[in-house]
């Protein structure tokens, strides 16, 4: 579209593939640490490559049953996979009737929504913390997932999405004697797959990501996330930095195989969730 | 027939069944904490949660006497004054050269996006262990070596305060890729005519870029603005695993909510000054964000 | 350099050693208070109590690293005819599980805990009174160890074995620069800087430079302590220059900073990066295999007015006061760690070195016979120091590090910043013992 000059190009390149190195040498770092020898990370000596592959570092970091790693994979996926469904399902239907039902304190409501978006919720884990641990839910899935439930940012956007909403099929189907309830799940839900998707990738990514409430709830191992037992033995004492790399790199595939996979959606849900706050 | 239609205009009820289980959710994970916060912050509490003793504003005059409070809210201000601007700049940066790629323009989005895939507590791992590493074989020091130069002890040393690269370059990583997308979305919006006008009145590169595609991001730039500096505010998963150790945390570069950590759970358990310095916490970010959410609309924005 | 995989975490008894520096130790203070329900995951498989005619009791080991421990310690459990005791391995925070599990029911009925039960343990009623288990055989314990586990005149822990910090370095390199190993802290400060060549560096005491562990070393080296009795020990002339010999070893650039291992594994030192290592006695299995007798164990020298020293530090085993049946429990205590001998020997010695806490058992243990292992161990009796008072507590601890951090890495005055920790030592001081 544009006439650009040549240097403009040249520069353009050179900086794209400049940060392309510098984005990727991170992840290559992992995998160059996840199949080290332990003796050739802690040499004093810088190699591209691990001079000695070590693929056995797979199979002891799963096989270690000292490490709960297999218990922390499965923690983290029923805590992201019930918090994504929850938070669709809860912030779904408060955004449906936030938009469409029209309730006298609507307003005030929806205001006490919004305002908590002002307080991120980490800023407040100190009292959430309190709460948690008064209803005897420390170390337990139930502290690790519920209080994630209840994600004001997603209400919020599930509200604005249904405002834009075409009201003419609502209308039709309250016509056909649907409730509010029959219309939403059986009209509105099959038509709002692509919005969803976007904001429940975003959940889930976060909700693997998370670390700060796991660490703060997750007191026993047997309710470490794939976060906070990597976290333990990186600032623990680690004798084998090789099988923490392993560690980290089984705990970012299946992310990784996501975003590959689901890109679009990733996409979409951050451009959503980024702007509107 | 009739029930069902009644139904559907028994308005108050519909309201609650769809906004019910979430709004009493928010109530109880949100109001409530904060709510008994503040009652417990006016009391004593060592290793409980119940309050113990009533000591009227004294936890807060702790906090605020603290100099190691004090010191973590001015972290968070030298922190925010290097990570705000850089990763405003690199994540504009990016997605200016994105954009202008038509050639693999999606493998390159991928690229700088992939990090956010990534969580603090594995870049953590990668940045201590592999490219701030102390020895020699670290990434960095291995470029210093190729230089002639000595290896740097990155996180050892608080003069020159070399953790404040390693901190800030990670939180780049991670996040450059997340923004980005957004001013790609606001690039996007940007009208295609705007820029032939541009290009038959001959206005080229910087030009192009000052009057005309500046003025259309600024929307999204003051959203970016107040997104980081929220985030930078909530900083603690870097920090944590980069520079806790062993013996507990160093006392230097420790943002707010590491402090907090280890007054309330880590060995102090002390939740009379934790709830004390939460509020104090909340009561600040919330004054951050409604001043920037007016310098939002006074940026035109609706 | 292909070791054998070992579990990924050694989170083994150097693990106390290294948190007793610090506020860790005491993180004891319970997880979260009267309220904490331990319901769920963590608590259904902690039973205690007693069934049937047998007590049953229910023993809690942190996780050690070393192979072999676990089943070590349910061999033991297993030959115990009185009662059925049933071992109970805790990966992790295994500090503040325990503290915050003994509010509860569910919490163990025998439980070790990092050098003696803490003083809010002892206060809160939360532990018993071991000192009648001891007998005749009390003059047998490390007596470093038992004043550490003492308090209000009883005793609250049978210490199980010893972990020691001890100044390791390599003969070799030390001959070659025509060296002897330091006896003063003056002869250690100029041994550093001779030794400090190119990228060797002469001296290697963490990765903090020693902010966190040589603060107690130091001030013993000039004769004071963290704590005078229940006085603030530490403000006394002497201790500001004692600290700074740290900030000097900083600033003469001998010491070796920014390991990818830190100071509890000997790396640095095998691979020759230091001359001089502090470390802990469990690395010399690892030392010896690769330098053979090239290296030698000397106590943290003195400083004039002082004497030399090595922190030690041990797991205490208590009992908890709710335990179904105390008075089994005590006996099975008495049992294990007081008249079990051989097991105690076996326990020391068979897992990595540790050393007996009863000084008969010192000459019985082979690995700690000959060479530089016997040299430490000798050291205990003579320079040990626990490494830090029972009523130190967490907030002093880490007032303390913080403090060491500023004096090493920053350059602080000792004099100012002693001074102004005196009232936040005398607050908590105040606290525990008002």
């Amino acid at each position: 579209m544009l006439h650009e000059r040549r240097r403009y190009v040249v520069l353009r390149w050179t900086l794209l593939l400049l940060g392309t190195v510098l984005f990727l040498l991170p992840f290559a770092l992992l995998l160059r640490g996840a199949f080290s020898s332990e003796g050739d990370l802690t040499s004093g000596t810088w190699h591209w490559l691990p001079p000695t592959w070590e693929w056995g570092n797979l199979a002891a970091v799963l096989d270690n049953r000292t490490v709960p790693l297999g218990r922390a994979l499965l923690n983290s996926t029923l805590i992201a996979v019930s918090q994504t469904v929850g938070v669709l399902v809860l912030s779904g239907m408060a955004g449906y009737g936030l938009a469409r039902i029209p309730y006298r304190w609507s307003g005030v409501v929806f205001w006490l929504i919004t305002v908590t978006l002002l307080i991120p919720a980490a800023v407040t884990f100190v009292p959430s913390f309190v709460l948690v641990s008064s209803l005897g839910w420390i170390s337990t899935l139930r502290g690790l997932i519920v209080p994630g439930l209840f994600q004001a940012l997603a209400t919020f956007l599930f509200r604005q999405f249904f405002l834009s909403f075409p009201r003419e099929i609502e209308e039709a189907a309250a016509l056909d004697g649907l409730s509010w309830w029959g219309t939403f799940w059986r009209v509105v839900v099959p038509n709002s797959g692509g919005f969803a998707a976007a904001i429940g990738t975003i959940t889930f990514i976060g909700s693997w990501n998370a670390f700060l409430w796991p660490l703060v709830i997750g007191r026993a191992p047997e309710s470490w996330t794939v976060q906070v037992a990597l976290s333990t033995y990186l600032t623990a004492q680690t004798s084998q930095v090789s099988l923490l790399f392993m560690a980290a790199l089984v705990a970012i595939l299946p992310l990784l195989l996501m975003f590959l996979l689901l890109q679009r959606w990733i996409v979409q849900g951050v451009e959503r969730t980024g702007i509107s706050e | 027939m009739l029930a069902r239609l009644r139904g559907r205009h028994d308005v108050n009820l519909w309201f609650w069944v769809f906004v019910g289980p979430f709004f009493a959710g928010l109530v109880l994970f949100i109001y409530v904490p904060i709510g008994w916060s503040v009652y417990l912050s006016f009391f004593e509490a060592y290793n409980t949660v119940t309050p113990t003793e009533f000591v009227g504003l004294a936890n807060y005059r702790d906090m605020l006497a603290d100099p190691a409070f004090r010191d973590s809210l001015l972290t968070f201000v030298v922190f925010a004054a290097f990570i705000v601007p850089t990763t405003f700049a690199l994540s504009l940066l990016t997605a200016l050269l994105v954009a202008r790629t038509r050639v693999m323009q999606a493998f390159f989005r991928s690229v700088f996006f992939l990090p956010v895939a990534c969580s603090y507590v594995v870049a953590a791992l990668i940045w201590k262990m592999s490219i701030f590493s102390g020895m020699r074989s670290g990434a960095a020091n291995a470029l210093l070596g190729l230089a002639g130069l000595d290896p740097i002890p990155w996180l050892s040393l608080t003069n020159p305060p070399w953790y404040w690269l390693v901190i800030v370059s990670a939180r780049l990583w991670l996040q450059v890729g997340f923004y980005m997308i957004l001013f790609l979305a606001a690039l996007q919006r940007v009208p295609t005519n705007l820029y032939e006008a541009a290009a038959i009145d001959g206005a080229e590169g910087w030009q192009v870029f000052r009057h005309i595609t500046w003025p259309q991001l600024l929307p999204a730039s003051t959203a970016v603005l107040l997104l980081l500096l929220i985030n930078a505010f909530q900083a603690f998963d870097e920090f944590y695993n980069i520079l806790a150790g062993f013996g507990g945390y160093p006392p230097y570069a420790r943002p707010p909510l590491v402090y907090l950590y280890y007054t309330a759970l880590g060995s102090g358990q002390n939740f009379g000054d934790g709830s004390a310095g939460a509020v104090i916490l909340t009561v600040l970010i919330a004054v951050v964000a409604l001043a920037q959410t007016r310098l939002l609309r006074l940026g035109g924005r609706d | 350099m292909a070791r054998p995989h070992r579990p990924l975490p050694t989170l083994s008894r150097r693990r106390m050693l290294a948190l007793g520096g610090v506020g860790a130790l005491g993180a004891s203070l319970a997880a979260c208070g009267d309220n904490t329900g331990r319901e769920g995951s963590a608590g259904q498989e902690d039973g205690g109590g007693s069934s049937g005619g047998r007590p049953s009791i229910a023993q809690w080991y942190h996780q050690y690293g070393e192979a072999g421990t676990q089943e070590a310690v349910e061999r033991y459990a297993a030959d115990y005819e009185p009662a059925d005791v049933t071992v109970f391995w805790k990966p992790g925070d295994y500090d503040q599980t325990t503290a915050a599990s003994l509010l509860t029911d569910s919490g163990p009925d025998v439980f070790e805990y990092g050098n003696g039960p803490t003083i809010d343990m002892i206060r809160g009623d939360q532990v018993a009174d071991l000192t009648d288990l001891f007998g005749d055989t009390l003059d047998d314990f490390t007596p470093s160890l038992v004043e550490r586990m003492t308090y209000d005149g009883k005793i609250w822990a049978v210490p199980q074995v010893l972990d020691m910090q001890v100044l390791v370095y390599r003969r070799s390199m030390l001959e070659e620069a025509g060296i002897d190993a330091p006896q003063q802290i003056p002869d250690l400060v100029a041994a550093a800087r001779e030794l400090t060549r190119g990228d060797v560096k002469g001296l290697f005491l963490g990765n903090d430079g020693g902010a966190g562990l040589l603060g107690g070393p130091m001030l013993w080296a000039a004769g004071l302590d963290y704590l005078d009795g229940e006085q603030v020990g530490f403000h006394s002339a002497g201790a500001p220059e004692a600290l700074s010999v740290l900030r000097t070893l900083w600033t003469d650039e001998s010491l070796l900073l920014g390991q990818a291992k830190d100071w509890f594994d000997a790396d640095a030192l095998i691979s020759g990066r230091t001359a001089m290592q502090w470390t802990g006695l469990w690395t010399f299995p690892a030392i010896s295999e690769a330098l053979g007798d090239d290296f030698g164990a000397i106590p943290w020298p003195s400083m004039e007015g002082g004497s030399p020293s090595v922190p030690v530090g041990a797991y205490g085993s208590c009992v908890s006061t709710r335990a179904g049946d105390v008075q089994a429990a005590k006996d099975f205590v008495r049992w294990l760690w007081i008249d079990q001998t051989d097991k105690q020997l076996d326990f020391a010695t068979s897992y990595g070195f540790h050393v007996p806490s009863r000084v008969s058992l010192v000459p019985q243990a082979e690995v700690l016979s000959s060479g530089p292992a016997a040299d430490a161990a000798g050291y205990v009796t003579e320079f040990g120091h626990a490494q830090t008072p029972l009523l130190w507590t967490p907030q002093c601890a880490t007032a303390w590090s913080d403090m060491m951090s500023r004096i090493v890495r920053d350059g602080a005055d000792p004099q100012e910043e002693l001074d102004a920790l005196v009232p936040v030592v005398e607050a908590e001081l105040e606290r525990v013992t008002g």
